[in-house]
């Protein structure tokens, strides 16, 4: 890694270079070797978002994922009239990894709280990635396995008993 | 001329003979005339020789010598010049039976059944077309005049040797009846290697297309051995069957050779005991032997002529024989108008059982009425999109009836149903050519001849539009509009408004969108603009400004060093050229990782052996040539959009040092040379949206573009230019397939195609499945308020929540319907469609 950077003399200050350190930090890409995430940090772009603006909505098939640099975002829910906040994510937070991998809608809304940085990647430019690479599909679906088995974890040692009608919806790990 | 077509059987039934003379008689003709007089005009020299010799040089008649040789030299000429009439002749009549032939086959191809299609590789019809037949063509043009000319030579020549001396002329005629003998024995064998050579092709043909339409999957999965090693065992029978065959054809020409070779010296023997013998005279023999060697030419000519025509003939019937299915359905009625059917719809006992015996659907029954919709649901396999296709005639049904407007569907023309069928597939096909183009697509091909087109008048430019929208193509027309770049010589009209709204952009929204735009101004970097725009910022008027060109622009180079430039961006380049390649060195090239290079796809290959060279060379130590690729990629360099490498603060400030030194030097010593941008000139070598912005976008993201357009359209029906640039819009390339579209916009043109041809029943599958919600709520909404009544609907549809609004549901399971009715019955009913909204299953 240090012979990257070395090599790298270019590039140190660079969006590139920005853009790799930024991947290096994300669960989803951990296994992926430096030589191809470099690739990953090439295709990304940075997009600016307003207060109130709508990274996704419910229903749309963006097939994007988003790593926010700066501001923070709401995840809501729309109602008929209103629209509910469920969580927020700030910086440092990755979102939409499975979206990455395949065709799947949107369930909540993603709504910028503020002015918001983030890097995004498209399903489009991924998929053409893996084309290229297809020994990296193990390694990402691997990542997001465990990804997932320790989010159920998480979900279910904080769960109170006031909810007995979701046990029954339990078990996304085991999908 | 169209009532002889009908005279001719469908052409796969057609013998390669019939080619011949139909059409070409008076070509075929002509062709023997000229060679009949040009076997004359050879014979006439041989004549003059004669006379030169025995009456003018003997009798020393220089008025004689003069004569002969004039007639001598224009033998020569004529026989040289119509060796070329013949040569041309032929090819024509080879060329043009070649073109009719490839015409009425891909004709009768285009009509062949579906079924045809799904076991036929588009390759095989590829090399049928291009390639197998072209040998047909030739063998037309020999067809007449080749035998016929070298068998009356043959002929006069043989009875001139058995004039001379019968016994002689006989023994060296014996010789003929062992060729044909052998050769027929030896061309058997070779049409059988040819015939195999032919079903080899097409099955490499067919792999070959194969794979090159697979190519993501072959690449997704890295399986590049399995296909070559697939192609490979192709090539290697490919080709040991053409050395069997290349061996039978040119043994045919050897042995040919060797027995025409063989009868000099039967003659030399026999000829020679009889010369010694004194019962022949020197001169005759003599005579004899040259008058015999005027028998190989034709000769071979013959055996040539055969071997083609075998070869041919083998080509010909194998190619046809693949093809010799009927079509499905008659094209067009032979006896009577086109139908015009009113939009009612009854299906009884309806089955569709597959070549293989499986039943895809059995015993649908359903009856609509004209203006009636109805959704088809249920899971994948049902028999939804089999049920649709055989409504829209695409499948011919196995038993049952299909009544539309009371005709049987099943013996309705093809005519007939493309009147009053309008269909859209899941994957709708888009041609190559305009959106325009493919808009009318549908329009166009119910207009066979004059008085259809009178009938059936092309929409106008209002209906286009009004179908746009009425799909949301409209946004994606008007962006390609805006996206384009503006002739100098045309739209000159346009000009002055688009100014205008430049100025309005500028009041009304600049502040607004100023985070979306990069705004052309004079003492800024330009982040979203080149090196070379951010320089010259300006159109170049002279065309040695532009970016192609600038680096043989010495004047432009010399401004380069003058203003410090030259070794920073000869850096810039280089660093730029090693990134780049790093990054992107070891891929194979795909478009999409190119869009944030400043190198293109077709450089990358040089650009990896500069790099290479970078690693041992310091920049002054490179060549001419190093040095121009290292500037390209400087000057092409936009920070904004290219990350691998940082633009450094130094740079910049000379950029903009720069910017100011050469419109200061090239308006005194260049004036005219480059217009430099201005908030009242139009600038050309920019889109007509970077015109509006006067700057650039800093992003291509939707959200941001729809908010750019939604401020433009306003400002644009302002103006009344937003029809102007909608009819640009539709001059849009959209590539191959319709490649330069995405997934969601070749769906909307395809619906958009139907919309506009207006038909009485319109079968859609699943025809917004790639649409968003939004676009597919629109499209949902047009169906029930405006065709409602107007046209039947018969929609396969994978999302229940649009089903709603459709006069009648039918759910389907295993090929047959489960349940019809309206979205409310069923759901009161608690079935399948209950339980399917539900989520239950």
């Amino acid at each position: 890694m240090t012979s990257w950077q070395e090599e790298n003399k270019e590039c140190l200050a660079c969006e590139f270079q920005e853009n790799l350190d930024i991947l290096r930090q994300i669960s989803f890409f951990s296994s992926v070797p430096l030589e191809r995430l470099k690739l990953f940090a090439y295709i990304c772009t940075r997009e600016k978002f307003k207060a109130g603006e709508y990274l996704f909505r419910r229903g749309d098939d963006d097939g994007q994922a988003f790593f926010i640099i700066s501001g923070a975002v709401s995840l809501v829910f729309p109602d008929e009239q209103s629209e509910e906040v469920l969580r927020s994510f700030v910086a440092g937070d990755f979102i939409g990894g499975l979206s990455l991998l395949g065709n799947i809608r949107r369930i909540f809304s993603l709504r910028a709280e503020n002015d918001l940085e983030c890097l995004m990647l498209t399903r489009e430019k991924f998929k053409t990635t893996m084309q290229q690479f297809p020994e990296l599909l193990p390694k990402i679906v691997k990542a997001l396995v465990e990804n997932i088995g320790a989010w159920e974890e998480r979900c279910f040692a904080g769960r109170t008993d006031d909810c007995s009608s979701c046990r029954n919806s339990l078990g996304v790990s085991l999908v | 001329m169209p009532a002889k077509i009908k005279e001719q059987p469908p052409v796969v039934k057609r013998t390669i003979f019939s080619w011949v003379l139909p059409g070409n008689m008076k070509l075929q003709l002509t062709l023997v005339v000229i060679i009949v007089i040009t076997v004359g005009a050879r014979l006439l020299p041989l004549e003059m020789q004669k006379r030169i010799v025995n009456e003018a040089i003997s009798l020393r008649k220089m008025d004689l010598l003069y004569l002969y040789c004039g007639l001598y030299l224009a033998a020569v000429i004529v026989a040289s010049g119509l060796k070329f009439a013949i040569t041309m002749l032929q090819t024509y009549i080879a060329e043009k039976t070649l073109a009719n032939l490839r015409r009425d086959l891909y004709h009768h191809i285009l009509t062949l059944p579906l079924s045809f299609f799904r076991r036929t590789q588009p390759g095989m019809v590829v090399s049928s077309l291009v390639t197998e037949l072209t040998t047909t063509g030739n063998f037309v043009g020999m067809a007449i005049a080749v035998p016929l000319v070298n068998i009356l030579t043959l002929v006069a020549f043989a009875a001139y040797l058995l004039w001379l001396n019968w016994l002689l002329a006989l023994i060296s005629l014996s010789i003929y009846p062992m060729v044909l003998f052998l050769v027929p024995f030896l061309q058997k064998r070779a049409n059988r290697a040819n015939k195999k050579r032919v079903n080899v092709s097409f099955e490499m043909s067919s792999k070959i297309a194969e794979s090159i339409t697979g190519i993501h999957e072959v690449h997704g999965n890295g399986s590049y051995h399995i296909e070559s090693g697939k192609f490979n065992r192709m090539v290697n029978k490919i080709f040991r069957i053409r050395m069997v065959w290349t061996l039978y054809t040119q043994a045919i020409k050897v042995a040919n050779n060797f027995f025409t070779s063989i009868s000099p010296f039967l003659i030399f023997l026999l000829g020679g005991y009889l010369a010694m013998t004194g019962k022949l005279e020197l001169g005759a023999l003599v005579a004899f032997l040259s008058a015999q060697e005027k028998l190989y030419d034709p000769w071979k000519e013959l055996i040539e002529f055969y071997q083609v025509y075998q070869d041919s003939s083998v080509r010909y019937r194998k190619t046809m024989k693949y093809f010799d299915f009927e079509p499905e359905f008659k094209l067009a009625p032979p006896d009577r108008a086109r139908y015009e059917l009113d939009g009612r719809l009854e299906v009884q006992d309806l089955s569709f059982v597959t070549d293989d015996g499986i039943r895809l659907i059995e015993d649908v029954n359903l009856t609509l009425k004209p203006g009636e919709h109805l959704a088809l649901v249920g899971f994948s396999g049902s028999g939804k999109s089999t049920l649709a296709q055989c409504i829209g005639q695409l499948y011919k049904y196995s038993s049952g009836h299909v009544w539309l407007g009371e005709k049987e569907v099943k013996d309705l023309t093809k005519l007939d149903v493309v009147q009053n069928v309008g269909f859209v597939s899941q994957d709708p096909f888009i041609f190559d050519g305009t959106i325009e183009e493919n808009m009318l697509y549908a329009c166009q091909s119910i207009i066979l001849n004059d008085e259809d087109a009178r009938k059936y008048p092309p929409p106008t430019l209002d209906n286009i539009i009004e179908v746009l929208q009425q799909t949301g193509v409209f946004v994606d027309v008007l962006r390609f509009g805006l996206n384009a770049i503006l002739n100098q010589n045309q739209h000159s009209d346009l000009l002055e408004s688009l100014i205008r709204i430049r100025a309005n952009f500028q009041k009304t929204y600049g502040e607004e969108l100023a985070d979306y735009v990069e705004f052309f101004r004079e003492d800024e970097y330009l982040y979203h603009s080149s090196i070379s725009e951010n320089l010259i910022f300006g159109t170049p008027a002279d065309a040695a400004f532009q970016d192609d060109n600038l680096l043989r622009n010495e004047y432009f180079l010399a401004f380069l060093t003058e203003a410090d430039l030259t070794r920073p961006l000869l850096s810039m380049g280089a660093g730029l050229c090693r990134q780049t390649v790093d990054i992107l060195g070891d891929l194979t090239p795909d478009r999409m990782f190119f869009e944030q290079s400043p190198l293109k796809m077709d450089e990358l290959e040089d650009f990896k052996l500069l790099a290479e060279r970078l690693k041992d060379a310091k920049l002054h130590q490179l060549g001419e040539e190093d040095r121009g690729m290292l500037l390209t990629l400087a000057l092409r360099f936009t920070p904004g959009r290219h990350k691998m490498v940082a633009m450094p603060e130094m740079l910049k400030s000379l950029i903009l040092e720069g910017r100011a030194l050469f419109r200061e030097k090239a308006g005194q010593e260049r004036p005219g040379a480059v217009v430099a941008f201005h908030k009242d000139e139009y600038i050309f070598s920019q889109t007509i949206l970077n015109n509006i912005l006067f700057g650039k976008m800093k992003t291509g993201r939707a959200e941001a573009q729809d908010r750019i357009d939604r401020s433009i359209n306003h400002l644009l029906v302002e103006e009344d230019m937003l029809e102007k640039i909608v009819k640009i819009g539709m001059q849009f390339q959209v590539g191959s397939k319709g490649d330069r579209l995405s997934g969601g916009q070749r769906q909307k043109l395809a619906i958009a195609r139907v919309f506009l041809k207006a038909p009485k029943v319109m079968i859609l599958d699943e025809a917004t499945s790639a649409l968003d919600n939004r676009s597919q709520a629109r499209i949902q909404n047009q169906l029930d308020t405006r065709w409602k009544g107007r046209s039947t609907v018969i929609a396969v549809v994978h999302r229940l929540d649009i089903t709603r609004n459709f006069d009648k549901i039918a759910v389907m399971k295993a090929g047959k319907i489960m349940e019809m009715g309206s979205y409310e019955e069923l759901m009161e009913r608690k079935g399948i469609l209950y339980d399917l909204v539900a989520g239950r299953k």
